[in-house]
């Protein structure tokens, strides 16, 4: 298992030096003028060069990519040009706000997605699974930008009862945990189908096993059966699914941050790619490239801790 | 001011105004932009109106409720160097605590601000700025001729990079060779300098002249160019949280992309501040976010409002909009290359063009028909000529004259945003296409469209607001300049053109304009759908904001009613 990790572990670094690279030379060859991005359609053709030679960009792209990875290595992940401010700041300022709102979410999603999952697993075929499996279906088809859109308009348009907004400031008479409430929301009902479906499936499966039916057989009170027997088997493979929402929550929340103007790392992301702030883009896909392959890792460790049947790789 | 200083063709304004050849607006922007105070031309309009509007002022600044928070939806933006500033946002959080030597209302008359009054020389090629004395840096220290002279060098060094440079080149600086040698063309960099070394000049303590080397009317307004804001002398050109200023308020908080906020501070020379503390809250790019967060209260008043959510916010109840008419438009420029080199196939597409329609559908009717010659009824020297009606007939004919009796395929280009180009694009696509006229729409990300927009042969370009007509042609449309996207060239254009720009006498100016315009609409270079109403909404609550045509924000005026 030591192995097992070591190899992964190298791994992970190198493909954290190749999507570096990729990134940086993908940028390089995006379309739009660095400079005239950040200066605007109103900018002269004259600011425009003076801030490009300011900023180096004249220069050819391999040593620049050179230049970034090795103050990378040195620690120093650089300047954001759209923010001006170091890169460390910004992406630790947005990453917290961004796990806050994960977190908060997770909390909800995992115990909804187990009791519902459950609730309709035990049963597979009665009503109860039926609906569930249908509400489940019908949310987490719903794009997040519609329901978005649609529970501001109804909660804080109309009701009055929630801000529209989630800037994470405490003026406008809001507080930061009324802000949280739709964004969490959002999410919630995006994900949450998904993962009772997955809980449901294995449930059920689980139900049909041999010892399941032996232990209802022997007398075994049925919510003492679904607890102590089938529930711990139930949830190995949906674990995994869990574990996977992790980067969602984190690298994919992007819309809902957008439309709530939650001041998050999705949006922070796709501001800085828009304004081809390569500093920022790179550190943060490599935050977001590194949370997806340690919460995959973390997936595969847990599973064999959970399943003694399960052998790695050696 | 006594009147043998007075600008020789004040006289002549007084008799325009009182015979009714030149409305109030224009008077007052005239008579303030030759030097006279605001006082004395708002005195003057009062003498042949009746009432006085510096008097109406003066009442709605005495009722104005004072204290509490304003809150303000609008991109935080870096601060940290005013006179390179190339976004109207930045301006509008620097202006809070910052001041102007001149100010251009949303009526477009520019008045006087940190300069008390201006004097332009009989030739306009001398001004002599006269400074306010009871002005104070927020730190203590009084403001003097040395802070101005130090902002127009420092705003003017190339080396700074401030688009100031290109506005006032003609005026103010002479171009040279350097040493340096440019490695891709091999030819040495050409840099600029001030023309002269007097030609900013410290008077005394309280007055600054401008020495310039070409006659230049729109001095005021150049002033009031957004880059141009009064720093301290002593911050070397750079701004940030604590910043001395000679305006209304103190930045206290900047986070950019996030919120920026500011504080009164007292003792301030002008009007208001009104409010205790101002703050800026960066809602992000979709417009569904700003519309939620004015409507939940989370902020008072918005930047701007996207055409796609005005229905929705109008129907908002606790919500006021507030709108101005200006000269913001796009031009579907044509540039002479195959099928365009024609004269009779740009004017065919005036002619599929219906403007009523596209004015309805893509801004919903929110502003004015357009006219294919780019002056707007808000310029003052705007001359009314027949509209050019929709005659789809008239357009076969012409294309048929042209040579194209089956119609012509073409490639137009545009951008994304704002919203109602690309969708104003479409709509005239689809009328052409009735005309024969076969338009492949492009829709570019808006970066990539500045990189090409002069290059084009066909494309859809976003022209700002400006307050003179003549500002327009003799960017867009003289023979030669850098903004000619159309490529357009004609002899007697650039000779009427500059006659116009030579004549102050607004009623003589205009006769040249309608010259001007309709060699616009015989030689068509261009279709203009519309001009457009720029808007926005603010909470019931907010007292004294007027939307200004460029989207400036002037804090110091606005009240929150509790």
């Amino acid at each position: 298992m030591l192995r097992y990790t070591a190899r992964q572990l190298a791994y992970m670094a190198l493909t954290l030096i190749g999507v570096s690279f990729a990134v940086f030379v993908l940028n390089e060859y995006a379309p739009g003028d660095v400079a005239r991005k950040l200066l605007g359609a109103y900018a002269t053709q004259e600011q425009v060069e003076h801030l490009t030679r300011e900023l180096g960009l004249d220069r050819p792209v391999l040593v620049r990519y050179l230049e970034y990875a090795g103050r990378l290595l040195s620690g120093d992940l650089g300047q954001s040009l759209t923010f001006k401010v170091p890169v460390a700041e910004i992406l630790w300022d947005r990453l917290s706000n961004t796990f806050l709102l994960a977190a908060v979410a997770f909390a909800v999603i995992v115990p909804v997605a187990i009791l519902f999952g459950v609730l309709a697993g035990v049963r597979e075929g009665s009503l109860g699974d039926h609906l569930i499996l249908i509400g489940a279906n019908f949310i987490s088809s719903l794009p997040e930008f519609a329901t978005g859109v649609f529970l501001a308009s109804i909660f804080a348009v109309w009701l009055g009862w929630l801000p529209g907004t989630s800037p994470m400031t405490t003026g406008g008479g809001w507080s930061v945990a009324a802000q949280l409430v739709l964004p969490v929301l959002v999410i919630a009902l995006y994900d949450v189908g998904y993962l009772i479906a997955m809980v449901r499936v294995s449930m059920a499966s689980v139900m049909r096993q041999p010892f399941v039916r032996t232990a209802v057989l022997k007398g075994m009170s049925r919510p003492k059966v679904i607890l102590r027997h089938a529930l711990r088997n139930a949830l190995i493979a949906p674990f995994t699914a869990i574990l996977l929402q992790v980067n969602y929550l984190v690298a994919g929340v992007v819309v809902v941050e957008t439309v709530f103007a939650y001041p998050g790392f999705g949006r922070m992301m796709l501001q800085a790619a828009m304004a081809k702030d390569i500093a920022v883009v790179e550190a943060g896909t490599l935050v977001a490239v590194l949370i997806a392959m340690t919460t995959q890792l973390l997936g595969d460790l847990a599973y064999r801790l959970l399943d003694p049947r399960i052998r790695l790789g050696r | 001011m006594k009147d043998k200083d007075r600008h020789p063709y004040i006289g002549t304004l007084h008799e325009q105004l009182a015979a009714g050849r030149i409305d109030r607006r224009e008077f007052l922007r005239t008579a303030t932009l030759l030097g006279l105070s605001a006082t004395a031309a708002y005195g003057a309009v009062g003498k042949v109106y009746g009432g006085s509007a510096a008097a109406q002022t003066a009442a709605s600044a005495a009722t104005k409720p004072k204290g509490g928070t304003l809150r303000i939806g609008m991109a935080c933006q870096d601060l940290s160097t005013p006179h390179t500033y190339s976004w109207v946002e930045s301006s509008n959080s620097a202006r809070a605590v910052l001041d102007y030597l001149t100010v251009t209302g949303p009526d477009n008359v520019t008045r006087p601000s940190l300069v008390e009054r201006w004097e332009p020389s009989a030739d306009l090629k001398t001004w002599t700025l006269y400074l306010r004395r009871d002005v104070k840096w927020r730190k203590g220290r009084p403001f003097t001729a040395d802070d101005v002279v130090w902002n127009l060098k420092h705003v003017l060094d190339p080396k700074v990079g401030s688009s100031t440079v290109g506005l006032m080149k003609g005026f103010m600086l002479d171009e040279f060779e350097t040493d340096e040698v440019d490695p891709k063309t091999n030819n040495k960099k050409k840099s600029v300098r001030l023309w002269d070394a007097n030609a900013i000049e410290k008077v005394d303590d309280h007055t600054v002249r401008l020495n310039g080397k070409s006659p230049q009317l729109a001095i005021p307004e150049q002033l009031y160019h957004y880059p141009l804001l009064i720093l301290d002398p002593e911050e070397g050109g750079k701004f940030g949280v604590g910043s001395n200023g000679t305006g209304p308020f103190e930045l206290v908080e900047s986070t950019v992309g996030r919120k920026q906020v500011f504080k009164a501070r007292p003792g301030y020379w002008g009007e208001g501040p009104y409010v205790d503390q101002l703050e800026y809250i960066d809602l992000g790019s979709d417009p569904a976010a700003s519309m939620s967060a004015i409507a939940s209260g989370q902020v008072d008043l918005l930047y701007g409002t996207d055409i796609r959510i005005a229905e929705a916010m109008e129907k908002l109840p606790n919500l006021a909009m507030h709108k101005v008419d200006t000269s913001y438009t796009a031009t579907a420029r044509m540039q002479p290359q195959k099928p365009f080199d024609d004269k009779r196939v740009r004017k065919a597409l005036q002619y599929a063009t219906d403007v009523n329609v596209v004015l309805k559908a893509a801004h919903r009717g929110l502003g004015m028909p357009g006219e294919h010659h780019h002056v707007a009824p808000i310029h003052p020297e705007y001359a009314k000529l027949p509209p050019v009606e929709r005659d789809v007939a008239k357009a076969k004919a012409l294309l048929a004259e042209a040579g194209y009796p089956n119609g012509i395929e073409v490639e137009f280009t545009c951008k994304t945003t704002p919203a109602w180009e690309p969708a104003a694009a479409q709509i005239m696509a689809e009328q052409w296409k009735e005309a024969g006229i076969r338009a492949k729409l492009t829709i570019l990300p808006d970066t990539q469209y500045w990189e090409v927009w002069t290059k084009v042969p066909f494309g859809f370009t976003t022209w700002a607001h400006r307050p003179l007509g003549v500002l327009n042609y003799a960017l867009a449309y003289r023979t030669g300049v850098p903004w000619n996207e159309s490529k357009f060239s004609n002899a007697e254009f650039d000779r009427l053109l500059t006659e116009a720009e030579g004549t102050l006498d607004v009623d003589k100016r205009r006769l040249i304009m309608a010259k001007l315009e309709q060699i616009m609409l015989d030689e068509a270079p261009i279709v203009l759908p519309l001009y457009r109403a720029m808007f926005t909404f603010s909470n019931k609550k907010v007292v004294g904001f007027r939307m200004h045509p460029t989207a400036y924000i002037n804090a110091n005026e606005i009240a929150v009613a509790s």
